[in-house]
């Protein structure tokens, strides 16, 4: 009956120019549940919720309550009770907390427009309590960290008290004990009978706190299913439509010669008295949460915010790298956590994007061969399975996977000796995943020395030869393939 | 061009969700030479509209007054495809003008010296944009600016506020000389038309320049020297800027403190209607050098045809934002 | 999306009126040309002056009232490159006579030889370029801008005995009129050992400008006898600063131009000297050479003068009764 589900979506299509994102596409969620909708980057998860929360139109019909719904805009859903939190944060730096929350909907003395701002605080910091959230509402968002301004985001989302909350990727950048604080809002708002539509990669978290599962695939409808009835590899097969048993391919390499050795290195106010080496043929896992100082330690590494103490040795001989050109000339790789930000040059080619960092072996007198680009260029596309019609397709117009595989090949092209690799499947799908995974573990088996940090702990534990463990700044100890797991590193983290 | 052919033959499931038909074709084709195709219909149209347009003499007309514009245009090009701006391009031409003038009245130096004083000043103007640019990481916008206001008061306080004539005939000759009937200036722009093309998109040094305006901080992590490149492109500009002003003078026979008004947006102007993006990475020397002579035909034809001025600007402003807007229409596709 | 698509018609049709209008205009001009009527092309140096806009009316006036004569006009904005580009597209479209009032008299040169490869006459008004081109152009009228700088200073001194310290405030700083009116204030100063001039300064012929430079002048305590300006509205922010401080009386204010706001400072006795150019006179001058050139007619003389004139409270009435003819037209 209609009073069971508070969502119906029901044959929705969404056509772009050229490209049919949805077709056909239907999602029901029952009254106080939490729903995961899942898929592949590019399945189309992202455009239906932009649907049902009124920013796209598209045809078909959306019951909310068993009413029909017929949204003019994101303000109309609010009004309607359907609020969302977004992948991408958008908060508006140089206001505060409370200003970010109440956004658009300040408490105005009367009719003056005059914002009430003693009021707004207290608003917020009520709606904190009933969240149990720490943050003074008087700092400015720019002053927040990600995981904080997340959980603005958050308590955001909950203070427009909707009765479907669209939640997309909330956890991409918070750490472990925040999402556990989310988990907790979000039992608590399931028992106020609130609904939840959650979409997330990491599958740990769907099994966790979801009721139902709804999987897309190509801007198809898969189906539904509860929870219980799927685990992790029929869900996978559910949404890459074929089965993939494992996920890390993790071949045995031979370990040589020590290629990096770090001796008590530090930087200020980042991370302390860190030591470790790599060698030939090995994973080193850098397990740790945000704020932990793997990013910045590896920054450190790499030339971009040289150390201020300790040192580092390459091949035995002691280097000093003071920017990132110094870097690769001792041949090091840097794969960077964000690939919009850091990473891809968004407006230009797949090739262009292939050879910047390595250009000094295409050219004559500064002027570049255009055919030894190219052969080398297709070699890389067909060696790491790049998807894309030509080397001249823009890199905005990839998927997150292949992108992430030509920024590799970026690196790959300058023969390193050590690659950095920083989260190095985040916002890829799992069946690139699968494949950048192969590609790692291949890399080792050449001699490659490689450093891989990532906050997924699968990732770590079934990728890494070893693991050091980093806590807010301090190394807290190492951890072989064969000793870690997850409970072991957190236990060293936390010890 | 040549890498059209090298398909990686791998069909994707993306790809079969694509539909090919004729619309998408026309639009494809569009905002590739879309606005070479709004540049032959300018042609045409003036063409049908004025008999005056379409003789030798008058487009040799039109080709010779954008060719200044336009060669500065460049030079904006490369910057801006950095994510920067150079307001400073007018008012440093004016500079150039006087102090070169200064240099090249007859009988005094070889015409080797003012050329060189002249290069070596927009030069200088232009390390010292992309220095304070890159070194004092203040925005483009306030350095040029800053530079803009600084050298039309260099320029006026060389002349003492005067215009600087008695030109020598040879230095006249690189602004209003003939090599086999075509004017000096013409050659010129093609000549730096053709180097400036292939310094950006077949060198090491135009990569970096899209590089640098496609992702900063990527470019830094991928060992581009960002600082030493900007100064390099805010110097390249400034030479290019000289090239024109150099060409100017001797045009109108003159170092003038006033000249080159405004010849900053006109650059800029050039450079955007070509289908550089002021967002960076984006751009390429043909499209300026068809920006320019846009600009260039539209001046020309509506004067031919007698439009009042006012309408000439109406016209123009209208040009720019019409290309500003199928530029950006056709970023938010891809 | 949609929106933009609308903004986008939007501005093709602005466009596309835009040269439809500009066709009007064409065709008509194509169907007086087979009736051989004689087409003047007018290369004028900014349309955006309230003194030379006289001077253009002037030069429109004589098309409207003559059938059998076109006048071209357009607008270089205050820019020699562009003047010359005006010229060679009207050298292209073969126009009967050029006149031009250049930009800068330094730049003309080039203008003139563009017109002259064509054989098309020249005529250049208002600003007097050098003899060398003079020898060349066709005929040239109007007065010499030096003079007006002259007349006025040479008043200013008479009116202060011949000593005293002087304030110059100058114009758009390179433009023709600030360099030689300047100039020819300074000719006089030389002439006069015991006058010296204590300030410089730009107001960029703006009052607005005017009265923030005097402010400072007043400010810095230097005595100031006379303030010598470039034009008339400078001097009346001069005089406006000059009344705030209490200062008027003793201070002799100049300006150049004789404009009807001016005059009515003259009047008031605030305003001691401008000097006064006719504009209608050097428009007609132009025009009426023009079409005697244009029809291959021999000038008397190519040198046809229409001298400054000099105005203070004696005559101001004569020069109030001109402008109301000239405005009524």
């Amino acid at each position: 009956m209609g009073a069971e589900y508070i969502l119906e979506m029901e044959n929705i299509t969404k056509e772009f120019p050229g490209v049919k994102a949805l077709d056909n596409i239907q999602l029901k969620v029952k009254k106080g549940t939490v729903h995961a909708l899942m898929g592949e980057n590019g399945a189309g998860k992202s455009t239906l919720m932009k649907i049902l929360f009124g920013i796209y139109s598209g045809s078909g019909t959306i019951k909310f309550n068993g009413k029909e719904l017929k949204l003019s805009g994101p303000k109309d859903a609010l009004n309607n009770g359907i609020s969302m939190i977004h992948q991408e944060l958008s908060p508006v730096p140089y206001m505060t907390v409370a200003e970010n929350i109440f956004l658009g909907r300040e408490p105005v003395y009367g009719k003056s427009g005059w914002v009430n701002k003693k009021k707004l605080i207290e608003n917020t910091k009520k709606l904190f309590e009933t969240l149990n959230i720490s943050i003074d509402p008087t700092t400015k968002m720019k002053d927040l960290s990600i995981a904080n301004m997340q959980m603005v985001e958050i308590a955001a989302a909950v203070s427009h008290h909707a009765n479907l909350i669209i939640m997309d990727e909330p956890t991409s950048a918070i750490t472990e004990k925040e999402v556990e604080h989310l988990f907790k809002i979000i039992r608590s708002l399931k028992k106020k009978g609130v609904s939840i539509i959650y979409i997330s990669h990491k599958m740990d978290e769907v099994f966790k706190i979801c009721d139902e599962i709804t999987v897309l695939r190509d801007g198809q409808y898969i189906g539904t299913k509860p929870a219980h009835e799927l685990n992790q590899d029929s869900l996978i097969q559910m949404m890459v439509g074929r089965e993939i048993k494992q996920v890390f391919h993790k071949e045995k390499a031979e370990v040589k010669e020590v290629v990096l050795s770090v001796k008590n290195l530090s930087r200020k106010g980042k991370f302390n008295n860190v030591s470790f080496e790599v060698r030939k043929g090995e994973i080193l896992g850098i397990a740790g949460l945000m704020g932990s100082g793997r990013t910045e330690l590896i920054e450190s590494i790499f030339g971009i915010a040289p150390p201020t103490s300790g040192e580092i040795y390459l091949h035995g001989k002691r280097v000093s790298i003071q920017s990132p050109s110094g870097a690769i000339r001792n041949k090091i790789g840097l794969l960077t956590e964000d690939r919009k930000l850091t990473g891809a040059f968004l407006p230009l080619s797949v090739k262009e994007n292939m050879i910047i960092s390595s250009l000094e072996n295409f050219v004559n007198f500064g002027y570049i061969k255009s055919r030894l680009v190219k052969k080398t260029c297709d070699a890389q596309v067909k060696r790491l399975n790049i998807k894309t019609p030509n080397l001249n397709q823009l890199i905005m117009n990839l998927s997150g996977g292949n992108q992430q595989k030509v920024l590799l090949a970026r690196w790959l092209l300058n023969d390193p000796d050590l690659l950095i690799l920083d989260e190095p499947t985040r916002g890829v799908d799992v069946g690139a995943k699968a494949e950048i995974h192969k590609l790692i573990s291949k890399l080792a088996q050449e001699g490659k020395a490689i450093i891989m940090v990532s906050s997924e702990m699968p990732e770590i534990l079934g990728m890494s030869d070893r693991v050091l463990v980093m806590h807010e700044g301090n190394q807290k100890g190492e951890l072989s393939r064969e000793e870690a797991t997850q409970e072991k590193i957190l236990e060293v983290a936390y010890q | 061009m040549e890498s059209q052919e090298t398909i990686a033959k791998k069909p994707t499931i993306l790809s079969d969700r694509y539909q090919t038909g004729w619309k998408e074709k026309v639009s494809e084709i569009f905002s590739r030479y879309g606005i070479f195709i709004i540049f032959l219909g300018m042609v045409t149209l003036m063409s049908f509209l004025t008999p005056y347009f379409f003789n030798v003499l008058n487009l040799i007309n039109v080709v010779r007054q954008v060719s200044f514009i336009g060669i500065v245009a460049m030079g904006v090009t490369f910057v801006i495809i950095t994510k920067g701006i150079d307001l400073s391009s007018g008012s440093v031409i004016a500079l150039i003008s006087v102090v070169a003038a200064d240099f090249a009245h007859p009988g005094e130096h070889s015409l080797f010296v003012p050329l060189a004083i002249g290069v070596g000043v927009g030069a200088l103007t232009g390390l010292i944009n992309g220095t304070i640019t890159a070194k004092g990481m203040i925005p483009p916008f306030i350095a040029t600016l800053g530079m803009m206001t600084a050298a039309r008061g260099l320029a006026l306080l060389y002349s003492d506020g005067r215009p600087i004539g008695n030109l020598s005939d040879s230095f006249l000759f690189i602004g209003a000389g003939e090599i086999l009937g075509i004017p000096f200036p013409i050659i010129v722009f093609l000549v730096v038309g053709i180097i400036s093309h292939l310094l950006l998109s077949n060198t090491k040094f135009g990569k970096y320049t899209y590089a640098i305006g496609g992702n900063e901080q990527a470019a830094r992590i991928c060992g581009i020297n960002v600082d030493r490149h900007l100064i390099l492109v805010y110097t390249y500009a400034g030479l290019l800027t000289a090239i024109a002003g150099l060409m100017l003078t001797a045009r109108i026979s003159v170092g003038q403190p006033s000249m080159g008004v405004m010849y900053e947006l006109d650059a800029i102007a050039a450079a955007v209607i070509g289908g550089t993006s002021l967002t960076g990475g984006i751009g390429t020397i043909p499209g300026t050098m068809i920006g320019a002579l846009i600009i260039g035909v539209l001046n020309n034809g509506l004067d031919l045809l007698n439009v009042s001025s006012y309408w000439q600007q109406i016209l123009k402003g209208a040009i720019i934002v019409t290309a500003v807007l199928i530029d950006s229409r056709k970023n938010k596709k891809s | 999306m949609k929106a933009q698509k609308i903004f986008s018609w939007l501005m093709i049709s602005v466009l596309m009126i835009g040269l439809l209008s500009g066709c009007g205009v064409s065709q008509s001009s194509n169907a007086r040309g087979k009736d051989h009527k004689i087409v003047i092309g007018a290369a004028m140096p900014v349309f955006d002056d309230k003194w030379l806009t006289y001077l253009y009316d002037a030069i429109n006036d004589y098309d409207a009232k003559h059938g059998n004569v076109e006048v071209q006009m357009v607008d270089a904005k205050n820019d020699s490159v562009k003047q010359l580009t005006q010229v060679e597209t009207l050298v292209v479209k073969g126009v009967d006579a050029i006149i031009i009032t250049p930009v800068d008299t330094s730049a003309v040169e080039p203008m003139v030889d563009a017109a002259k490869k064509a054989n098309i006459p020249v005529i250049v008004v208002n600003r007097m370029p050098t003899q060398d081109v003079l020898d060349k152009v066709d005929a040239y009228v109007g007065s010499e801008s030096i003079q007006s700088g002259t007349m006025q200073m040479e008043k200013v001194a008479k009116l202060l005995g011949g000593k005293g310290n002087v304030a110059i405030m100058t114009g758009e700083l390179g433009s023709e009129s600030q360099v030689k009116r300047t100039e020819g204030n300074k000719d006089v100063i030389k002439k006069h050992p015991d006058m010296k001039v204590v300030r410089e300064g730009t107001a960029k012929y703006q009052r607005a400008e005017a009265i923030q430079l005097m402010e400072n002048w007043i400010q810095s305590g230097d005595k100031i006898d006379a303030v010598v300006a470039n034009n008339d509205e400078m001097a009346i922010g001069a005089i406006n600063a000059l009344k705030s401080a209490g200062k008027l009386d003793d201070t002799l204010v100049a300006g150049i131009d004789g404009t009807t706001d001016a005059l009515k400072y003259v009047q008031s006795g605030d305003l001691d000297v401008s000097v006064f150019q006719d504009p209608v006179k050097q428009g007609q001058g132009a025009i009426e050479t023009a079409v005697k050139l244009a029809k291959g007619q021999k000038l008397d003389n190519k040198m046809v003068w229409v001298p400054y004139e000099l105005i203070t409270k004696e005559n101001v009435e004569k020069y109030v009764k001109k402008w109301k003819e000239y405005n009524n037209n």
